[in-house]
């Protein structure tokens, strides 16, 4: 869920904003607080802009950002940035692909110089492709192939999305991940990464007038992008219960239940995250006490609702106590659900929720980081970076009918999709 | 560029009469307030046949007090909008939260009364306990997390570091209630107990605060002892048999420092420039040039009596001896030469640059405090850290390697299917196959 910022908390009136001509938008805001500066990039591409046969291509490309540029050769990046006391990494979602930099205030300008010599001339070499293509693929055997919850969660996405992009993950499949070729990233470079797609978010002891002037020296001579296509947004309507069974040499089964949600932007996604703060946050929800406390089926439970451009996944997984039948589970699952979407949640439970989401927006909004990342998904998944200073708002006009209502509507049980973790065999 | 001294805000410390050590610093920005409350009862003073007992003790005291039930304890904590955080290490036990700051004085209330007057209610104690077996048949599944208890117990033997906080199945179903509130009885004392709050709070009021809730605490806790120095690690090569895995996870690790070593320094560039950021020789090597994996480190882990150097990453099956070859020769070409002087300088720039994120937040600050508590080294070491890490030198970066890293001796440890693997590993010395659930 994005942050909010409590008013008072951060004085967003002190955004310095510009568009430039080649349509680069920048966001700058000084927070003397620490002698340190978050500079985040967001490009407006994930998986979701994707097509079949190159999935995994915008993860793939996020390693290749980093293996050298015209000024900037090969290895000389993050031996640069290091060596002026910074860091960076950078992560691919299914709609956008992040990368950031923290570092001490005096590297400010090595980290534009640095981040807009990647965006004007990356160099794709056949050998820096072919190893990130290896070291890509040991990471999907990490988080996907020998990673049970990767394996369930792979197959939870090809329920949910029988049409959209969002079915296949952002790793990509093997198969494509060994496809892609220098040419596709070629393409994808020219498509993509153009600054009339990116977003530049910094926070931190920074002068917001200088920082914005060289950040037009850097990047205003960079040619504006293509236009660029629609993602094809079709799914058909989802009319009974889907299913999928992973066997699997495990010790314990485990139950991952989905559910297609609203788009970020649209107001129920934030009762969606009232419910998930009723149901699966804190030792007093209602599924970890009834599920691991008084049942004690499992041994943890959560709930994840990812905001999503397009209509995204709220889902609920349990790893189960070895030995419990997954289909008890389930059905405690489903009965908290019912009672979820037929009955109000007390005013106590919707003030717990309150509570608890406003103190992890004052955490999230507590850093450079997590302030410049935070307006970035403001502005990616709800279009305005403003929606930072307004959500605790929108949390406090959700009613308990609210929270009622988008269980009823979008956990009905024909609108769910199964993964089931059987156990195989004995070792 | 030189950087900038490390600016702390004034940090009180006290000593309570009752033993009971008060650190607190008010810091404005944020109006959130951190507490820790820690206690020396980490796993290390697990009694023999009972590992494990130290993490169920600390779980279980949550699940009621003389003053309230642990479905109190939930509900009180979270309305007031914070999780009450509770963990164990080797070297302590600790609990705390992180909270709006007017909500300082109901939460430090409920964590006191937690970890100083529970009840360890008999049908909560047992429950915990079933959850803690359940959740250790889970961990088996987690490749990363076999290989981390491997390591430790082959690179530690029978030292108390030895075993996993979370203990073993075969010890945590003996455990009995009354060894519990034994444990919680000879360990949890004020003569071993650190007080951190740190936030946007008023330090006159905080401190009063401290001294009404926990100043009154009486407990016959003895100070904690700290264990004796780990024995020296011969090379040994555990294979632990996950026939189903595509990518084996590998660690070579061998007994190393304290925290309070005189050697920290050195050893925080030593393990930076050698298995730190993404231009540590590490990464280079097994990553950037060879595309084995997708991660690698290499890293002092320091706890207050001993520590482990240990390198830890992952690859196919296929490549397992490839990188153990790598990461074991990386480790003699950096014993034998250390750092060069433009790696020696550009790790310093990183390590002091980054260092200003790690005391971002009042949490963070709170954490750092206590563990200076725990590992007894002096506040000063926070101030003065970018100056200590600019005077090492690559001389001292060389011997701490040298004393150190897991070139000859140590425990190399490999989580995959052993009958593709153990035959291959035997060049690396005496190879033992282990099923993973010996490590349960």
């Amino acid at each position: 869920m994005p942050a909010t910022a409590p008013p008072g908390i951060v004085d967003l009136d002190r955004v310095a904003t510009r568009t430039l001509p080649n349509g680069l938008r920048v966001r700058l805001l000084s927070e003397r607080s620490t002698p340190t500066v978050s500079y985040y990039t967001f490009f407006q591409v994930g998986s979701r802009n994707e097509r079949p046969g190159l999935t995994g291509i915008s993860h793939l490309f996020e390693h290749m950002m980093f293996n050298g540029a015209a000024k900037y050769g090969p290895k000389e990046f993050d031996r640069v940035l290091e060596s002026q006391g910074g860091t960076s990494n950078a992560y691919t979602s299914n709609d956008m692909t992040v990368y950031y930099e923290d570092f001490t205030s005096e590297a400010l300008e090595t980290v534009i110089d640095l981040e807009s010599d990647r965006m004007r001339s990356l160099s794709v070499t056949p050998v820096t492709l072919e190893q990130e293509r290896q070291v890509v693929k040991e990471e999907r055997r990490l988080r996907t192939d020998n990673s049970i919850f990767g394996l369930m969660e792979e197959q939870l996405e090809t329920l949910v999305f029988q049409a959209h992009p969002y079915r296949w993950p952002v790793i990509g499949w093997m198969d494509d991940i060994e496809r892609i070729g220098r040419e596709d990233c070629l393409d994808f470079l020219r498509s993509w990464y153009a600054p009339s797609n990116a977003t530049i978010y910094a926070v931190g002891d920074l002068d917001p007038d200088e920082t914005m002037a060289l950040i037009e020296k850097a990047y205003g001579d960079l040619p504006a992008g293509p236009a660029l296509p629609a993602v094809p947004a079709g799914e058909p309507l989802q009319r009974g219960e889907r299913r999928a069974v992973v066997r699997y040499p495990s010790q314990a089964p485990a139950l991952l239940v989905g559910w297609r949600g609203p788009r970020a932007a649209d107001p129920d996604a934030v009762a969606l995250d009232m419910l998930q703060l009723c149901l699966a946050v804190g030792e007093s929800s209602r599924l970890r006490r009834r599920l691991v406390q008084e049942e004690e089926l499992a041994v943890s439970v959560q709930i994840s609702w990812g905001w999503r451009i397009d209509p995204g996944i709220f889902f609920a997984f349990a790893e189960l106590a070895p030995g419990v039948k997954v289909e008890r589970a389930e059905k405690v699952l489903y009965e908290e659900i019912a009672k979820a979407a037929g009955k109000v949640m007390s005013a106590r439970e919707m003030q717990r929720a309150r509570s608890l989401l406003r103190s992890g927006v004052l955490h999230e909004l507590a850093t450079h980081g997590g302030l410049a990342h935070a307006m970035g998904q403001a502005e990616a998944l709800l279009g305005d970076w403003r929606e930072v200073g307004r959500s605790l708002e929108r949390y406090a006009a959700v009613t308990p009918a609210d929270v009622k209502r988008v269980a009823e509507t979008y956990l009905a049980p024909e609108r769910r999709c199964v993964v089931e973790l059987q156990p195989e065999g004995e070792r | 560029m030189k950087p900038s001294r490390i600016v702390l805000p004034p940090v009180h410390t006290e000593q309570l009469p009752n033993g009971v050590t008060v650190l607190a610093a008010e810091r404005p920005g944020v109006p959130l307030a951190s507490a820790r409350l820690v206690m020396r009862a980490g796993s290390s003073l697990d009694p023999a046949g009972r590992f494990g007992a130290a993490n169920l003790v600390a779980e279980v005291a949550r699940r009621g007090t003389h003053k309230r039930t642990g479905k109190r304890i939930d509900e009180e904590v979270e309305a007031l909008g914070a999780e009450l955080g509770s963990g164990t290490d080797e070297d302590a036990t600790s609990f705390g939260f992180s909270a709006p700051v007017e909500s300082l004085a109901k939460l430090l209330d409920v964590v006191i009364d937690v970890a100083t007057d529970p009840v360890f209610p008999a049908q909560e104690f047992l429950r915990l306990q079933r959850r803690e077996l359940a959740s250790m048949v889970h961990d088996m599944d987690e490749p990363a997390v076999v290989a981390d208890r491997a390591m430790l117990w082959a690179a530690y033997g029978s030292h108390p570091y030895g075993h996993p906080v979370e203990g073993t199945a075969r010890h945590i179903s003996a455990l009995r209630r009354a060894q519990a509130i034994d444990f919680h009885r000879k360990r949890y004392g004020p003569a071993s107990t650190v007080l951190v709050l740190v936030g946007a709070l008023d330090l006159g009021r905080a401190l009063d605060l401290a001294r009404a809730k926990i100043g009154r605490w009486r407990a016959p806790a003895a100070p904690a002892r700290d264990p004796d120095p780990p024995a020296a690690c011969p090379r040994r090569v555990i294979c632990v048999d996950k026939p189903e895995l595509t990518q084996s996870q590998v660690r070579i690790a061998t007994p190393a420092l304290p925290r309070s070593s005189p050697q920290y320094f050195p050893a925080v560039v030593a393990s930076s420039v050698f298995g730190g950021g993404f231009t540590s020789r590490l990464m280079e090597a097994v990553r950037v040039n060879r595309g084995l994996s997708y991660s690698v480190r290499g890293r002092f882990a320091m706890s207050r009596s001993a520590g482990l150097f240990a390198m830890a990453s992952f690859t196919k099956n296929e490549s397992v001896v490839e990188l153990i070859e790598v990461l074991l020769g990386e480790a003699k070409k950096f014993c034998d030469s250390g750092p060069s002087q433009d790696e020696l300088e550009r790790t310093q720039s990183y390590v002091s640059g980054l260092y200003p994120l790690t005391l971002e937040t009042h949490d963070q600050i709170a954490d750092k405090l206590a563990d200076t508590a725990v590992y007894g080294v002096p506040i000063e070491q926070v101030v003065q850290y970018r100056e200590r890490v600019r005077e090492v030198t690559a001389e001292q970066c060389r011997e701490v390697a040298c004393s150190h890293f897991p070139v000859e001796q140590g425990a190399i440890v490999v989580v995959g299917p052993a009958k593709q693997l153990a035959r291959s590993l035997e060049r690396f010395g005496p190879v033992t196959v282990l099923p993973a659930r010996r490590f349960a």
